[in-house]
């Protein structure tokens, strides 16, 4: 006969305090089938998880039920204390008495802990059809896509290239570098963003172990953890990458002049271009829009083939699909700059002095438009004042609630470069909410700011006005020493915040990766698992998960790749059994689990045994993820979900009502 | 009493905020961080030193009956600048007529210029009379000598719909 342990978890008083916990107990005991019924005050604890082997061991219980948290938090630690005993690890129930009972019903203790006993019985009648199950392994490709480089790609991909793996970097633009390429200096040091990412980026192209992609974007992916096939789409540059030196002769001919997406559109460059001045790898692309003879697809204009001395330019190229398999991926595509265009009341797109943050990074950089030197776009002269606005669509309901985390920074570091690039009569004004300086380093890096005669103002302005020789001037009002002030500014910077990517629609789709409310890439758990996506082997680095500034981007690219090799390393990987299983002599062979199953993990075979050909639903084990759509769908309960099948589920549900008593129904 | 507020010794009545609460159905349009932006551009600030952000402030810590029996909150000029401006989609203007309607619950003094313009609305049907005016040139001009349509009155039945809407209003 099944003997069942009832073991009741008083969690400290997190459910001792609003469940009765003996009464509990006691009931449990006069449940069918339990021989053991126990409560402890902290069952995770180590005293705990022995209570309940030391009972498995002396053959007193031969299934267990955890009355305790949610199964989400220790179940697993719960499997590997049952199977220590040597008894299967999924004749094991959990029941949730913290957030379903104590959490939820704390002024109510009394209907609490009738609920707790009702949830025990559901349990233990549970437990009576639990059936053993086993993991099965399965081996991995010990190679990793890595999506997007930009400084969270780079450090993946290196640290998972110096670990032994393959890796697959997969780039959309023709450049590696990404967001970090873009910015003059860093916080809260003040170090060159190119001087300490362009060794990063060469290291990525020499790398024996990186294959590096560059115009290339995922469009495709199969397979399940351990083993994806991944389709690459690269588009052309047009331009023999082997033959080409970089040697900028063609783009001194081209008669065509597009605007320069690595400068803002600030500046322009002609229809065949290097990305930047540190492109990895630094070969031509030629824009097939733009270009003439890609454009009339005649035999126009051709100049950039008469420079080429490496006769490298190569008009015929076609886009490429690779097919790779690898065992896991990182996704590192970043994040956007907020449009301030769509905030209307600060005029920018409208008043040529009033810039976004990215833009003054562009402007500071000694390789950009202006070679370093701050001005006012309508004068082309070194500003007298400039005045920072902070969270422009950043803690603003109207278009992200949440803090970009990185504004106050970026703002502190502008302006500290503006205060030591130009005169030092200019005044600089900052217009926050909150100042937000919370990183090492960073509050000392905001006294280093009022250090050098940089002013803070403690509120935001309403809307800006430009008067007809450019200027800008508004009112704002300071909380500090409530006084309504007219500010008068040549440049105005808005502090633009970062917004999730506009790719990662596609990409959280393709990887079977969900998104928060906030539209980034949600992770697994926030505090638990931060690395991982829903999706298993599939990891998150960088701002694609919430907005980031580059340590935290760096460290966050370093764990997902730790992550990666411990998902990796050893070759094989353990699957949960907790997966559908097919009965043959059931299914007919309708095809409706096959239509309904969002992982495609269902296959239809002939079934040989029989004469006539009929087909029959298999399931690949592998790439099922056991989300019981198929289950809840089929007609004939051909198809369950294994330790939730029909009986094991309805058992529960009977129980749950036994104790009711009927209403209505004369 | 766990906030006093030194300068005059009053202290917050929460009873009152809840009856601001529940005018404005629920707490989301009081939900400021106080980043000034509506103050920074209130039309009525110049002049008349109202400052949004401070009511917003007093109204979440409970000094609602200062407020309420205050002159500032009706000098709000309903630009509706900081509705539109509002990172928050939090509305001092919406505060500030719910403290009005308090106001006018508790009869509280009223300003003259308000009750003659209910007036007015009852008579004519119009916010504003029909005045003389003087134009640039100085001269008195009326809509007679402009060669204007008479204003019509307002039908019948008006006023007893108007002043049926005024007493159903809680």
């Amino acid at each position: 006969m099944t003997k069942i342990g009832v073991y009741i978890c008083r969690c400290g008083l997190n459910i001792a305090g609003t469940v009765d916990v003996k009464k509990v107990t006691e009931y449990a005991k006069t449940l069918p089938n339990v021989a053991v019924a126990r409560h402890y005050t902290y069952m995770c604890s180590e005293p705990g998880q022995s209570m309940i082997q030391d009972d498995v061991k002396a053959h007193m219980v031969d299934r267990v039920v955890i009355a305790t948290c949610s199964p989400r938090m220790h179940e697993e630690t719960f499997r590997k204390a049952v199977a220590e005993t040597g008894l299967n690890p999924y004749l094991l129930e959990i029941v949730n008495l913290r957030e379903h009972v104590s959490w939820a019903h704390t002024h109510e203790p009394e209907r609490a802990t009738e609920k707790a006993k009702d949830l025990v019985r559901m349990g233990v009648a549970r437990a009576r059809l639990l059936e053993p199950l086993e993991k099965r392994k399965v081996k991995v490709e010990k190679s990793v896509l890595v999506v997007g480089g930009g400084i969270a790609g780079i450090q993946s991909s290196l640290d998972l290239a110096n670990a032994g793996f393959k890796v697959h970097l997969v780039e959309k633009s023709p450049s590696i570098g990404g967001r970090m390429a873009q910015l003059d200096k860093t916080f809260p040091t003040l170090d060159c963003s190119a001087c300490i990412l362009t060794p990063k980026m060469v290291d990525v192209a020499k790398h024996p172990n990186i294959t590096l992609l560059t115009n290339a974007e995922v469009v495709d992916v199969k397979g399940f953890v351990g083993n994806y096939e991944v389709s690459i789409l690269q588009e052309p540059r047009y331009v023999d990458a082997k033959k080409c030196v970089g040697c900028e002769l063609c783009t001194k001919v081209c008669p065509v002049r597009i605007p320069d997406k690595f400068n803002e559109n600030l500046t322009q460059k002609h229809a065949i271009y290097i990305y930047s001045a540190h492109a990895v790898p630094k070969i031509a692309t030629i824009d097939p829009t733009r270009c003439l003879r890609l454009k009339i697809k005649k035999d126009v204009c051709g100049k950039c083939q008469e420079a080429c001395e490496a006769k490298a330019i190569a008009f015929d190229q076609q886009p490429q699909t690779i097919q790779i398999k690898v065992g896991g991926v990182v996704v590192a595509v970043g994040s956007e700059v907020f449009d301030a265009s769509r905030m209307a009341e600060f005029g920018y797109g409208r008043f040529k002095n009033v810039i976004s943050n990215i833009e003054f990074e562009r402007i500071s950089d000694a390789s950009g438009p202006t070679n370093g030197k701050i001005v006012s776009p309508t004068t082309g002269k070194a500003p007298k004042s400039i005045v920072f606005i902070q969270c422009v669509g950043s803690r603003d309901k109207r278009f992200h609630e949440y803090c970009c985390r990185v504004g106050c920074m970026v703002t502190l570091k502008q302006a500290i470069l503006a205060r030591e690039k130009i005169l030092e009569d200019a005044r600089i004004y900052v217009c926050y909410i909150d100042l937000r300086s919370f990183g090492k380093g960073y509050d000392e890096f905001y006294s280093r700011a009022r250090d050098m005669d940089i002013d803070f103002v403690a509120g935001i302005p309403s809307e800006i006005h430009c008067s007809q020789n450019g200027s800008l001037y508004f009112d704002v009002y300071d909380k500090g020493i409530n006084k309504l002030m007219e500010m008068h500014a040549d440049l105005v910077v808005l502090g633009t915040g970062l917004v999730p990517n506009s790719d990662l629609e596609r990409i959280s789709s393709l990887f079977h990766a969900s998104r928060s409310a906030d539209g980034f890439m949600l992770e697994a758990h926030p505090k638990l698992r931060p690395l991982e996506s829903a999706a298993a082997g599939v990891f998150l680095a960088g701002a694609c998960q919430g907005p980031k500034d580059i340590p935290d981007t760096v460290a966050q690219a370093s764990g997902a790749a730790a992550k990666v090799i411990d998902l990796l390393s050893n070759g094989e990987i353990e699957l949960e059994p907790l997966k559908a299983a097919v009965n043959k002599d059931l299914c007919s062979g309708c095809r409706i689990c096959e239509s309904i199953c969002p992982f495609k993990a269902i296959e239809m075979k002939p079934d040989t045994g029989k004469d006539n050909e009929n087909f029959r639903a298999e399931v690949i084990e592998a790439v099922c993820q056991g989300c019981g759509l198929c289950s809840s769908a089929c007609p004939t309960s051909a198809i369950e979900i294994q330790q939730f099948s029909n009986p094991q589920v309805l058992t529960q549900v009977q129980a749950a009502f036994e104790r009711a008593k009927p209403k209505g129904g004369k | 009493m766990s906030l006093v507020d030194l300068m005059t010794m009053a202290t917050p009545n929460f009873g009152s905020r809840e009856k601001i609460l529940a005018k404005l159905c629920g707490r989301e349009l009081v939900n400021c961080f106080q980043c000034i932006k509506c103050t920074s551009g209130c039309t009525a600030l110049k002049l008349l030193e109202l400052k949004p952000h401070e009511i917003m402030k007093l109204v979440n810590l409970g000094f609602v009956d200062e407020l309420v029996s205050s002159d500032i909150i009706w000098t709000c000029a309903t630009c509706l600048k900081c509705v539109q401006r509002c990172p928050q989609k939090a509305s001092p203007y919406h505060v500030i007529v719910a403290l009005r309607n308090l106001a006018v619950e508790r009869e509280a003094k009223v300003p003259g210029r308000y009750l003659k313009a209910v007036s007015q609305i009852l008579e004519t049907g119009l916010a504003e009379a029909c005045r003389k005016i003087v134009t640039r040139k100085m001269e008195t001009v009326d809509r007679e000598c402009l060669g204007l349509p008479k204003v019509s009155k307002p039908k019948e039945n008006f006023q007893t719909i108007f002043m049926k809407a005024m007493e159903e209003r809680p």
